[in-house]
């Protein structure tokens, strides 16, 4: 058989919230079991220790936590709905989402695709609650109830159009899911498989069949394999896993938990009952899985077993196991149960052991099985070539082979047989393209700022738990952390940073909003490129160091400008050469600088909507709406520096805050003064002669205007760039040039060039025109950009088109800045990356981190709202559902918090009723001891767990009984220390115990307690 | 050298050293202002023996003092002789002084030079990774004899000053809980004295993510005022984990060594107090095995620990018989545990 791979794996389990909670549990050999929760049914309503008729002989069973909380806002799904729904299927629609994300795939990106669903369940206890309250099913208690359509749901919001189908072979059910998605897989009916399994107790209808079939083990636990195994405990849990074909998830790169080599799925047929386990169908089963994996039994190192605690049961496995195993040679194979540590899940027992399974070949270690050091000597597992795992099994290094068994109470049948992964490494592939900017930026997206919040600080618990690369990490939130509508996104340049920076968001409103925004359409952006002025030594030297992507363009412009310049631009820029400052050099490092800067945001995946450029800014421009080929650009630059750098000094520029039109007065008797261009309404640059502007600068300043003189070696864009016009058109003719492909608001026209090209003429005519920035950048606002990247050394324009005097028509478009200053590097570029993001922008984040760092990196699954609960009303009851009229279907709360009502409980259960003078001192003493007021307590608050009593506290409570009580004082406190699971458990033992109020006399007998007296001396 | 590089180590000879007089649950109830019949009943410890001057807090004996009088003793043991020592491996975690490290000190104290020294930094564990160093320097052929060493003085955070009377049981356990102590073994290649073969040793960490259950905080002159609490234990996770992972450790070995647990003749568990470790052993349930234990008697004063189970150990074992010590370091959940055999 084709190997399949599990890629993916989200679950919650009694005692283990998360996967990893899981393992930890798993590893730990700790006990998931508890009390039956209240919610769930009144335990002293349902049992009875002699496992009396109607009743069940068990107070325990394995409860997960929040089985009420869902987060129906997210799956957009109605208050009104979610409470009709089963919380089977709330749990795994969440768990199905968490799979997903967790197998590094955003489940968007699954939408539309023919991915399958299969869902294990067996449990309809939900439906038994609310179809038999007639009056009051709705449409959406239908559609919500038990295992209809709990597959189909998954498929329904995640939008997935493969197979989809629940199922059901009792016990077995979530490993039949798992086989026949298998099966689907390569059948090619799939490329995805999401395996599901869950279980939740609603009823003690299960308990009380296990009871009455002398299934059912008292303590509620199953203790798999031991001699103390008496039975069956039930216990939930929901697991979901991701499966693919091997080959696809290794072309994918994507992380490979395990490997499924082979699976097999057969019945008992018509064997000593319906419900007796089969030796013979098991041995056949565990068979057929070996023989389509294609593997020896002796190459299975261990196997996961269904393992329920009662005597037959493991007899019947141990004995089909060692039909396969007893001749093994070397050592016995180790077998174990997680049973012991959840109890029996039900329909989810094939996907928690599936799950146990996959972590174990994942972490190479195999945990213990709980109750294994008390192994059942009955059972002869040596015998069998079976050794139970008393201790976790360490797995040397290579492939390791294991076995899981999960089996039906209908007597189907299921084994698989898995494999760790196979130990190449995603490595990545020569030739990729090169990337990186320096930094990284960590994206995640919510539905909304809480939810935000929420995921922030649990993806910042996550990189702060563990040293973690950040490159990787931040390019799988930018790959899997898609697709909600508020989008946050930060710069980091090293975890410790980013941990500051999430944790920090989610404290800080201001700064979340800083950091987070819904898109609130489609991006439109607009390049501007900067123009000569704003160049200085070293410029953007540090994103050069730093950024491998800039580099690359920065080299590509280099190589097209040497052999017009005869000299590295580039190496002229980064050795910090004050030649910068010579128009010689000035402009073609400046478009060296503009076109890196620009080809650097368009492999990011910005693509401009528009473009302009401020004067030689043009040139950049133009290369990038395809107007002029580079090097035919770089050559014309170059060209055009060279030859205003010949012209004689004497040449300068002078920039005036007054409107054009209001300095023609002053131009008109000075022909070799021009206006070289026009930035505002009131700013206005004059070029030519320096005779002549120093004579117009002096009478505009009398006028009280400002004026300042720019630092330029030339009278650009005046009358005395009259002499190179020839030379230029000549270079220009050859070069030539074509309309432009994308928008570009020419600053020579002073708006967007409509099919005119920017040829020979084009660049003649720029070289002597005024540059009409003002009207090109009036022009470009009014077709309504949202993002304004300014691509230069420093920002220039972005101050410029703030001054312009544009009608307040909204926030206007954001300004973003790739380099914000001579220290700028790869934080300012991944900044304005990430500015991008939150507007809107889908970058291609590959090009944002070097090949290197372009391999899968886990991340926490979304971790999803608690605040809103849905739970039955309280029906369950030994008289069956009530149906009454004031009971509706299900209740819908938020702050569950409160749920217990404890003022009713107190009164009800109260021994000996209100006026019970030993539980009244034993309140008031506990009371006094914990620090809690009159209200807070009652019978029902466990000692330890609900009033946080410690031992020091147990002390002083019999110190204070004994100075309240008569009768108390013989007591030691071995003899409460048994006591103590509750307060009414404290008061039914005094009461046992002979306890009475004191008289008269015992009252001042007591006020004499020494004992007493000192504790509150020391209180 | 002739020795095979797989060289089985042999315990020769060992030592032990408890300074003073043992302090009993009522003087230390007395002098810290605490309830007798809470440390009886939660902490199960009668005695416990400090370096320090309950009543004066002066300090009588250094870590140094107390190893080099274990390893005295043990070089004094017959079959041992002091000239043969070719290294020493000391297991502390609360040393006399960072530099030097006190293994030096003891060294000196015993006369010994030109010897390779190593001290490890470790709790509870300290004492089975020492004996782990020296197995496998043994092994290596390189070397024939050597002398292993653990030690505790706990009661440098016994603060005698302080008011204790409201103080929570997760902070007053510590001052109950501890002793001050040494032990010393001296290993060989070769069956002698004791004759006692170290048949395997386990060392593993296992706290990957999780949160210490101990923590002993180290001052130095920049932090020396801060307000942290020096020895903070989770108590909770403790008393969760430590019979999980004691039971693990013994079975693993089992495994590994391929012994019956019916074989075992000695058990020695874990030494956290007298009430948590007899829950413990009653928890790892090896009936066939006597249970040998110091905990109750001398306090908890962990690297000596071991030491001090092997010396009651000895007292008892005879040829053929089998002991498995099982040992957990709760600060960053480490296992241990070692095996050993009387030829």
């Amino acid at each position: 058989m084709e190997p399949v791979a599990i890629v993916g794996i989200d679950c919650r389990f009694p005692g283990a919230p998360d996967t990893g909670a899981y393992w930890d549990l798993l590893m730990r050999g700790a006990d998931g079991v508890g009390e039956v929760p209240r919610q769930r049914w009144d335990v002293t309503e349902f049992h009875s220790q002699a496992g009396e008729e109607g009743r069940t002989n068990t107070t325990e069973g394995g409860f997960i936590a929040d089985p009420d909380a869902f987060d129906n806002e997210f799956f957009t799904i109605s208050p009104r709905e979610a409470a009709a729904m089963d919380p089977q299927q709330r749990l795994l629609l969440q768990s199905a989402w968490r799979a997903v994300e967790d197998a590094g795939i955003a489940p968007r990106n699954l939408a539309g695709t023919r991915t399958g669903v299969y869902v294990g369940i067996m449990g309809n206890e939900w439906a038994h609650l609310h179809l038999t309250d007639y009056a009051n099913v709705t449409a959406q208690v239908g559609s919500g109830n038990g295992y209809c359509m709990t597959a189909n749901r998954i498929s329904y919001h995640l939008d997935l159009k493969g197979p989809s189908l629940a199922v059901d072979t009792a016990c077995s059910s979530s490993l039949v899911a798992a086989h026949l998605a298998v099966n689907a897989l390569l059948a090619e009916e799939c490329d995805h498989a999401l395996v599901g399994g869950v279980n939740v107790s609603l009823t003690p209808a299960l308990s009380i069949f296990y009871t009455q079939a002398g299934l059912s083990a008292p303590d509620g636990r199953c203790k798999p394999f031991s001699s103390e195994a008496n039975g069956i405990g039930r216990g939930e849990g929901v697991g979901t896993v991701v499966l693919r074909r091997l080959r696809d998830a290794l072309a994918d790169g994507q992380r490979v938990y395990a490997v499924i080599r082979g699976t097999a799925v057969n019945q008992d047929g018509r064997s000593n009952g319906l419900t007796a386990p089969n030796r013979w169908a098991q041995q056949e089963v565990l068979g057929a899985a070996y023989h389509r994996a294609g593997v020896e039994p002796a190459d299975v190192v261990f196997t996961e077993a269904h393992g329920t605690g009662t005597g037959l049961g493991d007899m019947m496995e141990v004995k089909a196991l060692g039909h396969h195993h007893a001749g093994r040679s070397g050592r016995p194979m180790a077998l174990g149960s997680v049973k012991g540590n959840l109890g029996h899940t039900e329909g989810a027992a094939g996907i928690a052991g599936l799950i146990k399974v996959a972590l174990s070949l994942h972490h190479r270690v195999v945990p213990a099985s709980r109750y294994a050091a008390k192994e059942s000597k009955q059972l002869k597992l040596r015998d069998h070539g079976l050794r139970l795992l008393k201790a976790p099994l360490r797995l040397p290094t290579g492939p390791i082979v294991a076995g899981l068994s999960s089996f039906g109470m209908g007597g189907t049948n299921a084994h698989a047989v898995l494999e760790s992964a196979p130990a190449a490494r995603p490595e990545p592939a020569d030739g990729a393209a090169p990337g990186g900017i320096g930094a990284a930026v960590f994206t995640l997206t919510a539905p909304n700022a809480d939810a935000l919040r929420r995921n922030l600080l649990a993806q910042a618990d996550a990189v702060a738990a563990r040293r973690v690369p950040l490159g990787p990490l931040a390019r799988s939130s930018n790959r899997v952390k898609t697709g909600h509508r508020h989008r946050f996104a930060t710069a980091a340049t090293d975890t410790r940073e980013l941990v500051a920076a999430l944790r920090e968001s989610a404290d800080d409103p201001d700064l979340l909003a800083r950091l987070s925004a819904p898109p609130a359409g489609r991006p439109r952006i607009a390049f501007l490129f900067t123009g000569q002025g704003a160049q200085h030594p070293r410029m953007t030297a540090a994103l050069y160091a730093q950024s491998p992507l800039y580099r690359r363009f920065l080299d590509e412009a280099d190589a097209a400008l040497l052999p017009h310049t005869g000299r590295s631009v580039r190496d002229l820029i980064l050795t910090g050469d004050d030649a910068v400052h010579g128009t010689r050099w000035t402009q073609p490092a400046l478009f060296a600088v503009g076109y890196a800067l620009g080809r650097t945001l368009t492999e990011l995946g910005v693509r401009p909507g528009m473009l302009l450029g401020h004067s030689v800014g043009e040139f950049a421009a133009a290369v990038l709406a395809r107007a002029l080929p580079l090097d035919g650009a770089a050559r014309l630059v170059a060209a055009r520096g060279a030859l205003m750098q010949e012209l004689p000094a004497g040449g300068g520029m002078l920039s005036v805050r007054a409107a054009r039109a209001d300095l023609a007065a002053w131009l008109e008797p000075e022909p070799l003064v021009g206006v070289a261009a026009v930035n505002g309404p009131t700013a206005t640059v004059l070029s030519g002669d320096l005779a002549a502007l120093e004579r117009i600068g002096a009478a505009i300043a009398a006028e009280g205007i400002t004026t300042r003189r720019l630092q330029v070696s030339h009278a650009f864009h005046s009358p005395l760039m009259r002499p190179v016009l020839a030379r230029f058109a000549e270079i220009a003719d050859e070069i030539g040039g074509t309309v432009p492909e994308l928008p570009v608001y020419s600053t020579v026209r002073g708006r967007v060039l409509d099919g005119e090209a920017m040829d020979a003429p084009y660049w003649v005519e720029h070289i002597g025109a005024t540059v009409l920035f003002a009207d090109a950048a009036e022009a470009l606002l009014a077709a309504d950009p949202t993002h304004l990247v300014e691509l230069g050394p420093q920002p220039v324009l972005s101050g410029m088109v703030r001054r312009l005097d544009r009608p307040a028509a909204g926030a206007g478009p954001a300004h973003v800045l790739p380099v914000r200053g001579p220290e700028s590097a790869g934080r300012d570029l991944a900044e304005a990356l990430a500015a991008l993001y939150r507007g809107g922008v889908e970058p291609d984040w590959d090009a944002a981190y070097p090949p290197g760092e372009r391999i899968a990196h886990p991340l926490p699954p979304y971790a999803f709202s608690t605040r809103t609960r849905y739970w039955a009303r309280h029906s369950v009851r030994t008289t069956g559902p009530a149906a009454g009229p004031a009971a509706p279907a299900s209740v819908a709360h938020r702050e569950p918090e409160t749920t217990a009502a404890s003022a009713a409980v107190r009164t009800l259960d109260r021994p000996g009723g209100p006026a019970d003078p030993v539980a009244d001192a034993v309140l008031d003493a506990v009371r006094q001891v914990g620090g809690y007021a009159d209200a807070e307590i009652g019978p029902h608050d466990r000692l330890y767990e609900d009033l946080g009593f410690d031992s020091v506290m147990i002390m002083e409570l019999k110190n204070r009984l004994e100075a309240r009580l008569a009768g108390v004082a013989g007591l030691t406190v071995q003899d409460l220390l048994p006591r103590l699971s509750s307060v009414g458990d404290l008061v039914a033992f005094l009461r046992e115990s002979g306890a009475a109020p004191p008289g008269p006399a015992h009252h001042g007998d007591s006020q004499e307690n020494p004992a007493f007296r000192e504790e509150e001396r020391t209180a | 050298m002739t020795t095979p590089t797989t060289a089985t180590s042999h315990l020769a000879a060992i030592g032990t050293a408890l300074p003073g007089d043992p302090v009993d649950n009522a003087t230390l109830a007395k002098v810290l202002g605490i309830n007798e019949e809470w440390i009886e009943v939660f902490i199960g410890t009668r005695t416990r023996y400090f370096a320090r001057d309950l009543g004066t807090g002066v300090v009588r004996w250094s870590l140094a003092d107390l190893c080099a009088q274990a390893a005295e003793r043990a070089l004094a043991a017959p079959g041992t002789d002091p000239s043969e020592i070719e290294f020493i491996v000391l297991g502390t975690a609360t040393p006399d002084t960072l530099m030097p490290a006190t293994v030096n000190h003891v060294a000196d104290q015993l006369g010994l030079d030109q010897v390779p020294t190593f001290q490890l930094q470790s709790g509870c564990a300290g004492a089975v990774q020492a004996l782990g160093v020296a197995q496998a320097m043994i092994a290596s052929g390189q070397y024939r004899t050597g002398l292993v060493i653990g030690g505790d003085v706990c009661s440098k955070h016994l603060d005698l000053g302080r008011d204790v009377s409201g103080a929570a049981p997760g902070d007053l356990v510590n001052y109950v809980l501890f002793g001050d102590g040494a032990g010393a073994a001296v290993l060989t290649d070769e069956p002698r004295g004791q004759r006692v073969a170290l048949r395997h040793v386990l060392n593993r960490f296992t706290g990957l993510g999780r949160k210490p259950g101990q923590i002993i905080e180290w001052f130095g002159l920049a932090d020396r005022y801060d307000d942290r609490q020096a020895l903070t234990e989770d108590y909770k996770a403790i008393e969760e984990s430590v019979p999980v992972m004691a039971g693990e450790i013994l079975w693993e070995m089992l495994g590994e060594l391929d012994w019956d647990a019916d074989q075992l003749d000695y058990l020695l568990p874990p030494q956290l107090s007298g009430r948590m470790t007899r829950r413990i052993t009653e928890e790892l349930d090896v009936p066939a095995a006597q249970d040998v234990s110091c905990v109750a008697d001398t306090g908890n004063n962990g690297n000596a620990l071991p030491f001090l189970q092997i010396e009651k150990l000895l007292e008892r074992m005879t040829d053929g018989e089998r002991a498995l010590a099982v040992a957990v370091e709760s600060s960053k959940w480490i296992k241990a545990g070692f095996a050993l055999e009387k030829i």
